[in-house]
């Protein structure tokens, strides 16, 4: 009796979770045609054990009556044996479709033909049979109907034969039918697997195929031993192999639905399946401790059996909750945490793709998370190109192989809308002239993901079918819309990243470009016998547009002195003030005239750069035999001559600043130095450094300050008027490049007047 | 800067306001100029009334629309020059190339 009870337990369990299940998936995704056959193929395969179990309710011991045996009620458990053909099927269809080919894919149905047969056989042979001999009865007569009749009676009857003959033996004939189909489906979902390229899809056919296999195994034992080995122990062998070979297939089938996510069904049925598969187990043995308890309880307590059963019912009542949290979380962390979870997937793709700055790197792990986790065939990424600035089509692996995208392409202006993942199919208004929609629909895109910042498409991806006929589901669009947000980010970052190598390169060069304008500054000033010379130069960036030299001239005695501003700042001002320093060495050193050296100067500069860029410059000679500078002044800042005895006289001579326009004359002058007389050459970041209220320094102040301070030697008056000057505007750096050269004439040589 | 610009007498007059200074106030100029020789008017005066304060790049930007407007047979006069620019023309001795007027009036008279 309690045997029968667990029998009737476990085969109303798994047909019912079978039967579950097969809902669950045609529910899932109804469109697709592999879901459809599984579905079926499972929910035949629940309705085996569903009728064995039905059969234990109706008789306990086994014992039906021979009518019920042939009533058509009991003919009907043979519906489960559809579970093959629609395997068959099933294995057509994944997970390779091998039926899309047909002309006419109906043809597949052809293969219910011997099972119907077999139901058909079942449930109308005592009908037949019954036709048959009222057949028999009406043509044995020698009227004229019996005439007609007897030569139907015959065929009738030779048909009959037949299919008593196959209804005898029907175990034998429909068991090896079976196994046929089982043989079949097994094969051609292990040759489909051999095609399959993605590690995910091949996991997924792997474990549905060892559930078959397994399956086959226990039904071709159960098959062999109820057909060969005919006794009352062979049958319940068979029994428990056929139990054995749904268990293990099915285990194998759930095991690969929820650990690998076969047939995409989603987390949600794929918790419910967990949910239901542990409360029936949990349920099943309650029912069995529950019933048990009474018999066993009863020799030892008596009387009392009853109150301790009720006690004993309580208690694992109290226990089921507990038990049932327990088996979930259990079965949870080993099943649900896995690789296909969609949870996982994100946090996975964030952990990987955040943490990648190359962008080759970015594009090769987009690309293995949207093959492995989602079963994308082929991905393409169009990425806008900061170095081309075009969008271009580029397939990960194959950078060099990229087509330019034109940028007024509709394809491209209709993708430009989107915000999130669409169907490529949405797009089918863009696609008229459009090089980009050529391509798509080429590569049998599906689903085309915009990557947008705030403000531009940083370029998109393009995805083609998923494998296996799999489709794209609404939880996977809004992975898709997480995991585009993300990449957004992991793109961006690779970009700064990318951006930031960049400045430290520039930074580098800047530096090394700093190096070479230290260099080209005089180490220190000449020693001069007639007087003391300083200077100094700071640059308001690392490199600057001024520059002052001493220049030594073919007259021993005379030696060559300048000041210079190019007109900007940084680096081409820097690079204008190199050119500048070259051609003025150069003419110096031909030996021509100040006048002479000034308007070569001015025509090479200004035929050779826009006429914005110029420069303002002061060259000066001094003859220290007679004390005499001789000078020309091209559009500088006037340089201050401070008498001793405090009168100050400005040097304008010369003419225009150097580069602007061509053609130009320039004039000299000379003035006779005498001792103590200082000279004070300066760049316009001195007299126009401002305070906070843009009131500049400015040259009155400058004036003063050197007339005040003229007994004082030539650096001391440099470091001082720059300290007053950095209290009158603090702005560290400088915002203009600040540049002096002081001379201060020697006592004596000459005599004053 | 802000560029304006308004025709007087069949005279195009650019009133630059605020700082002339280097990045975007060059092409807005440069931008403004050639829309114009396009067009055909090659005769301008700008007026510097409001023009605060100019630097090293502002005056390149000065000299170059001189020079794109003489390379265009055009014309370049200045008006309302401030003692700021006038000082600085002055000192880059500029002021004998470019023909700087006292007011609007009188420099759109001199093209005549």
């Amino acid at each position: 009796m309690q045997l029968e009870l667990l029998h009737t337990l476990i085969f109303f369990l798994t047909g019912g979770f079978l039967v579950f299940m097969a809902i669950t998936i045609t529910r899932d995704n109804s469109t697709s045609q592999a879901n459809r056959a599984f579905g079926a193929m499972l929910f035949f395969a629940g309705l085996g054990p569903l009728a064995m179990a039905l059969g234990y309710v109706i008789d306990p011991n086994g014992s039906l009556a021979p009518e019920f045996l042939g009533s058509p009620l009991y003919a009907l458990h043979h519906i489960w044996k559809f579970f093959f053909p629609s395997l068959l099927i099933f294995s057509w269809l994944f997970p390779i479709d091998r039926l899309s080919h047909f002309h006419h894919p109906r043809i597949r149905y052809l293969v219910f033909i011997p099972q119907i047969f077999h139901l058909g056989m079942a449930l109308l042979y005592q009908r037949l049979m019954g036709l048959l001999n009222l057949l028999i009865e009406s043509s044995s007569d020698d009227s004229f109907t019996g005439m007609i009749l007897a030569p139907f009676a015959w065929i009738f009857q030779q048909l009959m034969l037949l299919v008593a003959y196959v209804r005898i033996n029907d175990q034998v004939i429909f068991g090896l039918i079976n196994i046929c189909y089982l043989l079949t489906a097994v094969y051609f979902l292990e040759t489909g697997r051999r095609y399959l390229t993605n590690p995910r899809l091949q996991s997924q056919t792997r474990m549905v195929t060892w559930g078959m296999r397994v399956g086959l195994g226990l039904y071709t034992l159960a098959y062999a031993s109820s057909t060969f080995w005919r006794s009352s122990y062979a049958d319940a062998a068979g029994t428990y192999l056929l139990i054995g070979a749904i268990i293990g297939g099915g285990g194998f089938l759930v095991n690969a639905i929820i650990r690998h996510r076969f047939l995409n069904v989603q987390l949600f049925f794929r918790q419910s399946m967990i949910n239901t598969l542990i409360s029936s187990i949990l349920v099943g043995l309650y029912i069995l401790a529950a019933m048990r308890s009474q018999s066993i309880l009863e020799p030892i307590f008596g009387a009392q059996a009853e109150v301790v059963s009720y006690l004993f019912i309580l208690l694992i009542l109290l226990l089921f909750q507990p038990i049932s949290t327990w088996i979930d979380n259990v079965i949870r962390s080993m099943f649900m945490r896995t690789r296909t979870d969609y949870r996982n997937i994100v946090e996975r793709f964030s952990r990987q793709v955040i943490s990648v700055f190359d962008p080759q790197q970015l594009h090769n792990s987009i690309e293995e998370i949207m093959k492995t986790s989602l079963l994308v065939d082929q991905v393409y990424f169009v990425i806008f190109d900061d170095s081309l600035g075009e969008y271009a089509i580029l397939k990960s692996n194959d950078q060099n192989r990229r087509i330019v995208i034109d940028r007024q392409d509709m394809m491209l202006r209709g993708i430009n809308l989107l915000d999130t993942p669409t169907r490529y199919t949405a797009l089918s208004s863009y696609q008229e002239d459009s090089r980009l929609a050529e391509f798509l629909t080429d590569k049998r895109i599906r689903m085309v993901l915009p990557l947008k910042d705030s403000e531009n498409l940083l370029g998109f991806l393009a995805l083609s079918a998923r494998s296996a006929g799999y489709r794209y589901t609404a939880e996977d669009f809004n992975l898709l819309g997480v995991l585009s947000n993300q990449m957004v980010t992991a793109l961006t970052n690779a970009r700064l990243y990318v951006d930031s190598l960049e400045r430290l390169r520039l930074e580098e060069e800047v530096n090394m470009a700093r190096q070479i304008q230290l260099d080209l500054l005089p180490s220190r000033p000449p020693i001069c016998p007639v007087s003391i010379i300083s200077a100094s130069s700071t640059p308001s960036r690392t490199v600057g547009g001024d520059f002052y030299d001493f220049i030594p001239l073919k007259d021993k005695n005379r030696l060559g002195i300048v000041i210079a501003d190019a007109s900007g700042k940084g680096m081409p001002a820097a690079l204008m003030v190199a050119q500048i320093q070259a051609i003025l060495r150069s003419e110096v050193n031909n030996g021509n005239s100040i006048k002479q050296v000034l308007e070569n100067m001015n025509q090479q500069v200004a035929t050779s750069t826009s006429s914005e860029k110029y420069v303002t410059l002061f060259y000066a000679e001094l003859d220290q035999t007679n004390c005499i500078l001789h000078y020309a002044n091209a559009g500088h800042n006037y340089p201050l001559l401070i008498r001793a005895n405090g009168e100050v006289e400005l040097l304008e001579t010369g003419g225009p600043i150097i580069g602007a326009f061509p053609n130009i004359k320039y004039a000299s002058d000379s003035v006779q130095l005498r001792s103590n007389d200082i000279l004070f050459f300066f760049t316009d970041g001195l007299s126009e450094a401002m305070d906070t209220d843009d009131v500049e320094y400015g040259e009155v102040r400058i004036r003063r300050f050197l007339v005040d301070h003229r007994g004082e030697e030539p650096q001391a008056i440099i470091d001082k008027i720059l300290a007053d000057v950095r209290r009158h505007d603090p702005t560290t750096p400088p915002q203009d490049d600040t540049t002096i050269v002081t001379i201060k004439m020697s006592n004596g040589t000459p005599q004053n007047e | 800067m802000k560029l304006t610009d308004r025709i007087q007498d069949n005279i195009v007059v650019l009133e630059p306001k605020g700082k002339i200074m280097g990045g975007p106030d060059a092409s807005l100029l440069h931008d403004k100029l050639y829309e114009l020789i396009e067009s055909d008017r090659k005769k301008i005066v700008i007026d510097l009334a409001k023009v605060e304060w100019m630097n090293s790049t502002g005056l390149g930007i000065l000299i170059s629309s001189y020079t794109t407007l003489r390379n265009n047979n055009g014309e370049l006069k200045l008006a309302n020059v401030t003692d700021k620019i006038q000082s600085l023309l002055t000192i880059t001795k500029l002021v004998s190339v470019f023909d700087a007027h006292d007011s609007v009036e009188e420099a759109v008279k001199s093209f005549e």
